[in-house]
């Protein structure tokens, strides 16, 4: 099928690019528009990596046909820091040592926003939970949880 | 594997009528695209290779769960999240609440719909099992007319339904539970994300401490979700006492059909199957108020 011109609206900016419908949103985002902080890493839904934001809902971008994304808002961990500041999320991934390879960080930063959007007062156990779809071979998850619960408290005071 | 997907032409329908009319224009070639979680999964691996996508993403007032009197409707783009996260799913139907909730991963249920799930046909589904629980019935629009169906008369095998050509499926139906029901949804697995090596979905109704009506489905021990006739009838018209609650999860254990894979033995399902239907039973009754 012939290409398509296609508006995709990602961190706020609007973007008009020709696509085919087989690629995925990913293809699209890192190999298209040279944004490349979402990782692809088993393409199957297994682990995570790839998750951006769709109209604020977590999404495997691996599994989403760019098609049906257009026009959508799409949120990539490059939208989130304004300027050099950085998310309260971010921050506390770097305070707690949550990062060590940083190849899952992305997809488990996005993840945790849609958590904090949803429930800005997550118990452990349910941070658990809402990062379960996201794997990480490094950290053991402890320093994550803990990340999380701190930039929870943190965006609760209105902390930036 | 991250290998990008072979070409395909895409549609994408603003009506159940056109996506109907594409696929029975495409037959075979075509495949329905809603979530994509499992679809564009496959088509990566290769194991599916449409050429035609016919997305049902963009065709209106198909994502909604509505319920009243007479019990609870979802949609075709209705996701598993969306169920998991109603609340009158969680106290009416806790079943179908308790199936959707050890799903794990918060973005497969994002996008994945619950007919999705359904129509992948895996002998492993929560979903289903819990809707057999729950005696629901599927609307299904086709070429020709519409049909309703008992979710017990969709699968046919493993990854097979009886939908035909150009048929899809638009709406899941659960009829209100009977007064002192109560349901109860348990499943074994090797990680928490995996599909599950024995799942169990019961749904009772009780008078007093007699079980009036039993209904229990079992996944991943057969070809597809079934529903353990024996061991409902075992309990139907019976006081549920320890011995008889016991007898039922053996029949049902007995009759299940499980298979050695790399998640399980024949012999370990069997085994579990008799211990979850027990737990899941014992659930249920408390709380039917049983």
């Amino acid at each position: 099928m012939a290409e398509q011109r296609v508006k995709f609206m990602v961190n706020g900016r609007s973007y008009e690019i020709p696509i085919e419908p087989h690629m995925t949103l990913v293809e699209v985002l890192r190999d298209k528009l040279d944004i490349t902080g979402t990782k692809i890493s088993c393409g199957a839904g297994e682990c995570g990596a790839c998750t951006v934001l769709i109209d604020g809902k977590p999404t495997l971008s691996c599994l989403t046909l760019a098609m049906t994304a257009r026009e959508k808002n799409i949120l990539t961990i490059e939208g989130l820091a304004k300027g050099s500041n950085l998310h309260p999320i971010q921050k506390a991934f770097i305070e707690h040592g949550a990062i060590q390879c940083g190849f899952c960080t992305p997809g488990m930063i996005l993840a945790t926003k849609a958590l904090l959007d949803e429930n800005p007062n997550p118990t452990r156990e349910e941070v658990k939970k809402a990062l379960a779809g996201n794997l990480c071979r490094c950290t053991g998850y402890v320093k994550i949880v803990d990340a999380v619960l701190a930039a929870a408290e943190k965006m609760r005071k209105g902390g930036s | 594997m991250t290998r990008p997907l072979k070409p395909f032409d895409y549609f994408e329908p603003t009506t159940i009528k056109e996506a109907v009319q594409l696929l029975s224009k495409y037959g075979t070639k075509a495949k329905v695209l809603a979530g994509g979680v499992d679809l564009v999964a496959r088509m990566r691996r290769r194991q599916v290779q449409p050429q035609y996508v016919v997305s049902i993403l963009r065709i209106p007032r198909l994502d909604y769960i509505r319920s009243d009197k007479k019990g609870l409707r979802f949609g075709a783009l209705t996701t598993i999240r969306s169920i998991e996260l109603s609340p009158i799913v969680k106290k009416d139907y806790a079943v179908l609440y308790e199936a959707a909730s050890q799903i794990v991963s918060v973005q497969v249920k994002t996008m994945g719909t619950a007919v999705g799930n359904l129509c992948v046909a895996t002998p492993a589904s929560d979903i289903a099992a819990a809707l057999y629980a729950l005696g629901a019935r599927l609307r299904i629009a086709g070429p020709v007319s519409e049909r309703v169906i008992p979710i017990e008369d969709f699968f046919v095998g493993v990854n097979q339904t009886v939908l035909k050509l150009g048929e899809i499926v638009t709406e899941v139906i659960v009829p209100s539970p009977a007064p002192q029901t109560g349901g109860a949804f348990f499943k074994l697995v090797r990680t928490a994300s995996d599909i599950a090596k024995v799942n169990v979905a019961v749904s009772l109704t009780v008078r007093g401490n007699t079980c009036s009506d039993a209904r229990i489905a079992l996944g991943s021990v057969a070809p597809t979700v079934f529903r353990t006739t024996r061991a409902e009838k075992a309990l139907n018209g019976q006081r549920l006492e320890p011995k008889v609650v016991g007898k039922a999860a053996q029949l049902a254990a007995q009759e299940a059909k499980p298979i050695t894979d790399l998640r399980s033995t024949v012999d370990y399902r069997r085994e579990m199957v008799r211990v979850l239907v027990r737990r899941a039973v014992e659930k249920a009754m408390t709380r039917a108020g049983a």
